[in-house]
């Protein structure tokens, strides 16, 4: 207020009062007391009476006041807009009047936030296409691979989708470093490591890597709340998550699912809850921020090929050791099928014996049949089948078997050939060959019948040999007779009798054999006389043999006696000893022109 | 731990890189600096018992530079204003610098360096040009990053002006 306009103020004050002395102030007019009181006190304190009305004028009038706090009220927010009572107290009817806005009409806030929103969802889209063509990726790399089946066998047995299972599998990252980074200055706030060696000087890497997201910012200008989000050299990234006062980096080797970027982004979001003092205060201090030091630390994930390794190996060892152990075993178990179907078939080819049932009890095979007792002892044939007698059981039951190696076996065993003998059968028929005893061709004739699986024997080889045979014998053999008679010499009645059992022998084979043979015997004399006297003597000596063979000859020989004299002596000589050799019969055996019908030793 | 960022700014071929080489060991190769725009250095050192970390940021000096590399200012909390004293024009091009780094930074400390001290003469700053600066209140040191002269001082300035409660 200034001094020009005091007096008036104070005029006003004074005026209803007038002028009243210091006797007035004294009396007892309750009147001019107030008048005096009023002056006085215009005097004494007008000035801050005009300055009460004045606020008071202001205070009443609701138009002022409105301006008033209208020109205060925007520096009071912007000056006190970190004081948390304002956040406090202004949140509730700001979120009311949002709700009311949009409920009267969303429009306009549509419209403010499309540029935010915008933006937000397409990060979000792209996000979510890039982790599903990521997985894509995968799934299409691994679809025909021998872990895949195994992943699909996998899916199949827990019910997990497989893609769960893929990436359960695949999923192995670390993260070797995480750097907290102070946005604008790229100040390194704090650093963890975990498993690496060689780590670089952290704080220049820290300003190189803000550089290089500034540079990329720059260079390819790109919009507000977008940056340069992750680094990518082979198998080592760098993924960085912004926020609006720090940034953080993590370095990981590996693929890492995109989950982990949730979790640094969450770790951000801490960091920034936690230390916005910190933040606001900055202003170089790094030891700060050693408290962020857990959030950063559980950002180093290490995530492994959950026992992808030793536990499939387990198991691969396992279904290997199965699969040779059946392996083994179908092995034996054919094995012994197949000898035991060799040993079968062997049984079943073996004559003698005939195969009615097998099969297989308690372990064992069995089997069971007929058997001649001729036959081969099936015992013997297991041993060729390689199996062991005990895994064997056979019941057998005797039969005679009618098949030719049987039927021979049994012509032996009954006929019993001597020596030089050899049997065959053919079609039912024995035949004998070799020499043997005429008595023995005529009993095993008799015999062979009898036997099953023969009809009848065929002897004749054996008879055309011992025909034969009798004949050599017989034409080996030559009586020799007295000087000038017609009767043996001395100690020739053997010679006679041999020749008689040869003759019976042969006559016996021709018998036999149905055949007819002449037997010409021819007498001899010496030289001593005449031809006169000879002939009738060599005739005489030939009769006389005749008529010792006459009576063994059977219908089969047919004699023929002559005489030649000396005409054919044995030797030529005078001595006495050699001209007795001159002195004979000789005999011979030739096969008859014709043959009378054989009345036969067979049948 | 106290960490500041400081830019290296100036023309093409002042001598910012030089600069960074005589102060600290490199671990990022130059060609960052020509290919990315920036190249950023570590050095750590101890002053009036604080220990500080300098990100030094490198950038790529030339003369359309205000185009690319603001981003690379952000957060700074001090920059390396190099001139080279053997041309005048990046007493100019410093200054336009200074300004573009204002805009982005607001008042932060700086520190001029005008560097190559060793060739004086070729030298071409003059001392009127520098009392203009000095009345601007500009720090000036003198530098070589090839005998190590004023290296050290320049950047301790800077820090301490940087840790001087603002």
């Amino acid at each position: 207020m200034s001094d020009a306009e005091r007096p008036s103020a104070g005029g006003a004050a004074s005026a209803p009062v007038g002028a009243p002395g210091p006797a007035g102030a004294l009396g007892r007019d309750p009147v001019a007391d107030t008048g005096a009181f009023a002056e006085l006190r215009a005097l004494l304190i007008g000035e801050e009476l005009d300055q009460l009305g004045s606020i008071r004028s202001r205070l009443d009038d609701p138009e002022q006041r409105r301006r008033e706090i209208a020109d205060i009220l925007p520096h009071v927010l912007i000056e006190h807009s970190a004081d948390p009572r304002f956040t406090h107290a202004l949140s509730p009817p700001v979120e009311r009047a949002i709700t009311a806005s949009v409920k009267r009409n969303p429009g306009p806030l549509a419209e403010a936030l499309f540029p935010v929103m915008g933006p937000a969802i397409r990060k979000a889209v792209a996000s979510a296409l890039a982790g599903m063509v990521e997985a894509l990726n995968r799934t299409l790399e691994h679809s025909l691979s021998w872990r895949s089946i195994a992943w699909r066998i996998e899916s199949w047995r827990t019910g997990k989708s497989f893609g769960e299972v893929m990436l359960l599998h695949t999923l192995a990252y670390r993260v070797e470093q995480v750097f907290l980074i102070e946005r604008s200055s790229g100040l390194l706030l704090h650093h963890v490591t975990e498993g690496v060696s060689d780590v670089r000087d952290a704080d220049m890497v820290s300003g190189m890597l803000t550089a290089i997201r500034d540079f990329v910012q720059d260079s390819f200008r790109v919009t507000d709340g977008e940056s340069l989000e992750a680094l990518k050299v082979g198998e080592l990234s760098v993924w960085i998550e912004q926020g609006p006062r720090a940034v953080m980096a993590a370095v990981l080797r590996g693929v890492a699912p995109r989950t982990l970027r949730t979790t640094l982004q969450q770790a951000l979001e801490r960091i920034h809850l936690e230390f916005a003092d910190e933040f606001e205060e900055f202003k170089g201090d790094t030891s700060a921020f050693d408290g962020a030091r857990p959030t950063l630390e559980a950002c180093l994930h290490t995530e492994y090929l959950p026992n992808a390794g030793p536990s499939h190996r387990t198991l691969w060892a396992a279904v290997a050791i199965i699969a040779l152990a059946i392996a083994v075993w179908a092995g034996f178990a054919v094995r012994a099928r197949n000898r035991w179907s060799h040993y079968v078939d062997a049984l079943k080819a073996e004559p003698g014996i005939v195969v009615v049932s097998t099969g297989r009890r308690d372990g064992k095979f069995l089997v069971s049949g007929l058997r001649d007792p001729l036959a081969r002892d099936p015992a013997s044939l297991l041993e060729h089948s390689l199996l062991a007698p005990t895994d064997v059981d056979g019941h057998w039951d005797s039969y005679y078997a009618a098949g030719p190696s049987l039927a021979l076996a049994r012509a032996h065993q009954v006929l019993q050939p001597p020596d030089g003998v050899t049997l065959e059968l053919k079609n039912g028929v024995l035949s004998a060959t070799g020499i043997a005893p005429l008595s023995w061709l005529a009993e095993a004739a008799r015999l062979a019948p009898l036997i099953p699986g023969i009809t009848r024997l065929d002897a004749s080889a054996a008879m055309d040999a011992a025909a034969n045979e009798a004949i050599g014998r017989i034409e080996r053999l030559t009586p020799l007779f007295s000087k000038g008679q017609a009767t043996l010499a001395h100690g020739q009645d053997d010679v006679l009798r041999q020749l008689v059992t040869q003759t019976a022998e042969l006559a016996r084979a021709a018998a036999a054999i149905g055949r007819t043979f002449r037997v010409a015997l021819v007498g001899h004399t010496d030289a001593d006389g005449g031809p006169e006297a000879n002939i009738p003597l060599s005739l005489s000596r030939a009769a006389f043999i005749k008529a010792a063979l006459q009576p063994v000859a059977g219908e089969r020989l047919q004699f023929e006696d002559s005489g030649v004299g000396s005409d054919d002596p044995a030797v030529r000589s005078d001595r006495e000893a050699e001209k007795q050799q001159n002195r004979r019969v000789t005999v011979k055996v030739t096969p008859a022109a014709s043959t009378p019908p054989a009345s036969g030793i067979g049948r | 731990m106290i960490s500041k960022k400081i830019c290296m700014l100036g023309s093409f071929a002042v001598g910012k890189t030089s600069l960074v080489s005589q102060y600290v060991s490199s671990l990022f190769s130059d060609k960052y600096l020509s290919t990315v725009g920036v190249k950023v250095d570590r050095k750590s050192m101890t002053i009036d018992g604080l220990d500080v970390t300098l990100m030094l940021w490198d950038l790529y000096g030339e003369d359309g530079f205000q185009t690319v590399q603001k981003s690379y200012l952000r957060g700074a909390s001090g920059y390396l204003l190099v001139v080279d004293g053997t041309r005048f024009q990046t007493l100019a091009a410093a200054r336009d610098l200074q300004k573009m780094a204002c805009g982005v930074l607001g008042s932060v400390p700086f520190v001029v360096a005008l560097n190559k001290a060793d060739l004086a003469s070729e030298w071409q700053v003059d001392d009127r040009a520098l009392i203009a600066i000095a009345e601007q209140g500009w720090p000036i040191i003198r530098t070589s990053a090839k005998t190590g002269l004023g290296v050290q001082e320049s950047f301790e300035r800077l820090t301490r002006a940087m840790l001087e409660p603002q």
